[in-house]
């Protein structure tokens, strides 16, 4: 299923996502399964299928890695980790720092620096993610161009975990603090 | 009150009169059943004038089953016979070590090859928690038929974080009361409909839902009549009934009663005063009361055994309750991205928000003053019977539009117990998703797959759902097959399975049951059982129910051909209004299986005609939107109805249940 056909968005990874919710919106008006409650069992049918479809573009085209994903496979490329290309050793080994520098954040409970660390891979998905906007700005890009633009998925998997890791903290220690404060309160 | 209009005569008699769809909310402690009433939503009420009525099933020596307030009346006495807050078992497994702290009950344990299913044994009978909730469902019905003269289809409402294993249970129970279950509906939906409906909001907004033995937040976006669930959380086993608990501990250390030493009918009668005490709070500062066990507990002035419990000691005992659904929401409003000081409203909903602790609490922690002005013990029933009047085709508001979510996310386990994700939560409903797999092992001829249902990494951690095998795979070399599971949730929230081997085609489906729930022959023989009773005449039943059901495939066939003819083939129309004809004589007739076949006839005969009309539709929703982003074009448009005819080698639906 190509997610950019469903929902009748061009293929690009810069989507308006606000236009786009919109359509699914008017999508699922015409064809979630309440709306044929008193049809036949094939119209029924038929709507089910068509409705998970369009919901399952819409959760796949609002997610970077996703869209991302769906790009290439429309180009005929196949995608995820076993597929893709190893990544390049100076990329892990910087991955590799900024990993052990957020486990010693945590362990010193240095919130700030785990914040800090954070931004900056936010700031580096940024960079990837217009990357993939400039590739795919123009049309189908050229063999060597998507050559080029592959390794970003990797990458783009790895800062959501780090930042994943990062909330996970941060909600870790907002909890506690939480939980401190009751404790004072009651 | 015997005052009977002679057009109410007249619809007694009127053979045309229209079955009426209802709305249930089977509640934890309390239920009700409402329907759209001159457009307007109304709950039904009782002889007494009463319209909750007490999810309470007594079982009598005689065999007798009483529903509602008789049956609280007995609940001290017969405490085992005596069934409270059944829906807290409802999907559970009966070897299920938490199932046990719920209640006096004598359970039974499950016979091996038998449903793992919690049993009650009352007194010469072993029941169900699905035939409980059946008892419960049957009496609504009644009511709502004393009322209406005929009950149509029902929307049952359910907490919206009830797992897979939970929800099939509510539509068994609804099936084995003999209702034709249009469609479970989460309860904080159900609840923002009656408010959005009727105050024509829009915005986002946070529905606290505190009932009797649930806890749910659902964080809702309402836009031009449609309703998307942002996110829903909580805990399908926190509500009032703990705040009874704690306040029956509290009973028990100030009468210096050890509660552990309690028989099971001393403990009923503490937590009925318990609960008593706890309506008592909402309004009063402090209440007093007598001791349960007379005068030598306690030190009383008189002698007596006046004791008395304070507003403010009663905030302390529930404050840990509260602060238990405090991590849900903020999980919640995380989930959907949002703020709390974002929210335009709190919607309060389930008879514990009433407690005056539950509303500061929730002012304090979403900065609002939260909303109550519809009654939050029948607000859901309300809006069930909205939903219930929408989906029977006769609500006058067409563009209203319920997108509810996964509670909890759906996968399967893989290599080392891990659990892979297929479905994550807060996936908007009905949804489908697809994943690949390969073997491990040379010439392994068969796939074990377990189906899971919970947020944790390891499966052995979650909620597990159902265990099958896709046998009959040729030996191959480990990594060559490939097995494509495919995951698909209906608007109802329920889950099925499908897997194939590719290079095979081998493939089997299954809708999500075994683990916890009865298989579909347990439920037809429960339903048979019940006929025994001299209930009902099953048979004339299934020839009605199957008569409404053509009637309705019919007229809307006839429709769907007027709307759309120029989307008909050569010769179609024709084969389609020949199985009409078919289908209409033998409607005429007395034969339900010879309906059914018709029924299927037409089915098919539609089937290509009703994939091109769904077509349509998606093409004409993409155009109207594409007017207005220019960068939009007609091609787009165009091409949509390509990918959407082309999409679709999902695999078939399983039979509905």
């Amino acid at each position: 299923m190509d997610p950019f056909a469903t929902l009748g968005a061009p293929r690009r990874f810069d989507l308006d996502l606000s236009a786009l919710e919109k359509t699914h919106r008017e999508l699922s008006r015409a064809l979630h399964p309440d709306k044929f409650a008193q049809a036949g069992a094939s119209e029924r049918r038929a709507a089910l299928e068509k409705a998970a479809n369009v919901n399952e573009a819409w959760r796949a085209l609002r997610d970077p890695i996703r869209r991302a994903e769906a790009l290439f496979q429309a180009e005929g490329l196949a995608v995820g980790e076993t597929h893709e290309p190893k990544a390049s050793p100076a990329f892990l080994m910087a991955v590799m720092e900024e990993r052990e520098a957020l486990s010693e954040a945590r362990a010193a409970r240095d919130l700030a620096k785990v914040k800090t660390l954070g931004a900056g891979i936010a700031s580096r998905a940024k960079t990837a993610e217009s990357r993939l906007t400039a590739g795919f700005a123009g049309g189908s890009p050229s063999k060597d161009e998507l050559a080029t633009l592959l390794p970003l998925l990797g990458e783009l998997r790895f800062y959501r975990r780090f930042l994943d890791e990062v909330e996970a903290i941060e909600e870790e220690a907002e909890e506690a603090a939480l939980a401190r404060a009751n404790e004072v309160s009651s | 009150m015997s005052q009977v209009p002679s057009s109410g005569l007249l619809e007694i008699f009127d053979p045309k009169a229209p079955p009426k769809a209802i709305g249930i909310d089977l509640g934890t402690t309390n239920s009700l059943v409402a329907y759209v009433k001159n457009e307007r939503p109304t709950t039904v009420k009782d002889c007494d004038q009463a319209a909750l009525l007490p999810s309470v099933v007594h079982y009598g020596d005689a065999g007798e089953v009483v529903v509602g307030r008789n049956a609280q009346l007995r609940a001290a006495e017969h405490p085992r016979e005596t069934i409270v807050s059944v829906k807290r078992f409802m999907g559970r497994g009966g070897d299920d070590p938490e199932t046990r702290r719920l209640g006096p009950y004598a359970f039974v344990a499950p016979e091996a090859g038998t449903a793992n299913v919690v049993r009650f044994a009352v007194g010469r009978k072993v029941v169900t928690p699905v035939e409980v909730s059946a008892e419960i469902l049957r009496s609504l019905r009644r009511l709502a038929e004393d009322e209406l003269r005929s009950v149509g289809g029902a929307v049952i409402t359910v907490p919206a974080y009830f797992d897979d294993a939970q929800r099939q249970a509510t539509k068994d129970a609804g099936r084995l009361a003999g209702l034709e279950v249009l469609r479970l509906l989460n309860e904080p939906t159900a609840a923002a409909l009656a408010y959005g409906l009727e105050k024509k909001q829009n915005g986002k907004f946070a529905v606290y839902d505190l009932g009797g033995g649930t806890f749910d937040i659902t964080i809702l976006v309402l836009d031009d009549g449609v309703f998307q669930v942002r996110s829903t959380g909580g805990d399908s086993a926190l509500g009032g009934d703990d705040m009874d608990r704690a306040l029956a501990e509290e009973i028990f250390r100030l009468t210096g009663r050890d509660a552990g030493g309690a028989t099971p009918g001393e403990v009923r009668v503490v937590l009925d005063l318990a609960r008593r005490i706890k309506h008592g709070l909402t309004d009063a500062m402090v209440v007093d009361f007598e001791s349960p066990f007379g005068a030598g507990g306690s030190r009383g002035a008189d002698g007596g055994a006046s004791l008395s419990i304070t507003r403010a000691r009663f905030d302390e005992l529930v404050e840990p309750l509260l602060a238990r659904t405090g991590a849900a929401c903020r999980r919640a409003l995380k989930d959907a991205g949002m703020k709390a000081d974002e929210l335009d409203g709190v919607i309060l909903v389930g008879g514990s928000t009433r407690v005056p602790a539950v509303r500061s609490w929730v002012a304090k922690t979403f900065g609002n003053e939260p909303l109550g002005d519809i009654d939050p013990e029948e607000v859901v029933a309300l809006g069930a019977a909205i939903q219930a009047n929408l989906l029977a085709g006769e609500g006058t508001a067409d563009d209203v539009l319920l997108l509810d979510v996964i509670p909890l996310s759906l996968g399967i386990e893989v290599g080392g117990g891990i659990v892979d994700r297929i479905l994550p939560r807060n996936t908007t409903t009905p949804a489908a998703a697809r994943a690949a797999y390969t073997t491990q092992e040379d010439k392994q001829t068969g796939f074990e797959i377990h189906v899971v249902q919970g947020e944790r990494e390891l499966a052995a951690d979650c909620r597990s759902l159902a265990r099958f095998t896709l046998k009959g795979i040729p030996p191959m070399a480990a990594g060559m097959a490939r097995l494509e599971v495919t995951f698909r949730v209906d608007a109802d929230g329920l889950l099925s399975v499908h897997a194939r081997e590719e290079r095979t085609g081998v493939e089997q489906t299954v809708s999500v049951k075994p683990s916890y729930g009865l298989d579909d022959d347990t439920v037809e023989q429960m339903l048979l059982d019940a006929i025994d009773h001299g209930e009902e005449d099953l048979a004339a039943r299934k020839l009605a129910e199957v008569r409404v059901e053509a009637s309705r495939v019919a007229a809307s066939t006839k429709k769907s051909l007027a709307a759309d003819p120029d989307l008909l083939e050569p010769g179609e129309a024709s084969r389609i209004e020949a199985a009409i004809a078919d289908l209409e004589k033998a409607i005429g007739g007395a034969d339900a299986r010879r309906i059914e076949l018709k029924i299927e006839d037409l089915d098919a005969a539609t089937k290509t005609f009703a994939g091109r009309r769904m077509n349509r539709a998606i093409a004409q929703a993409i155009e109207g939107q594409a007017l207005d982003t220019v960068e939009r074009s007609v091609e787009h448009a165009k091409g949509i109805e390509a990918a959407h005819a082309e999409s679709g080698p999902l695999p078939p639906a399983p039979p509905s249940g």
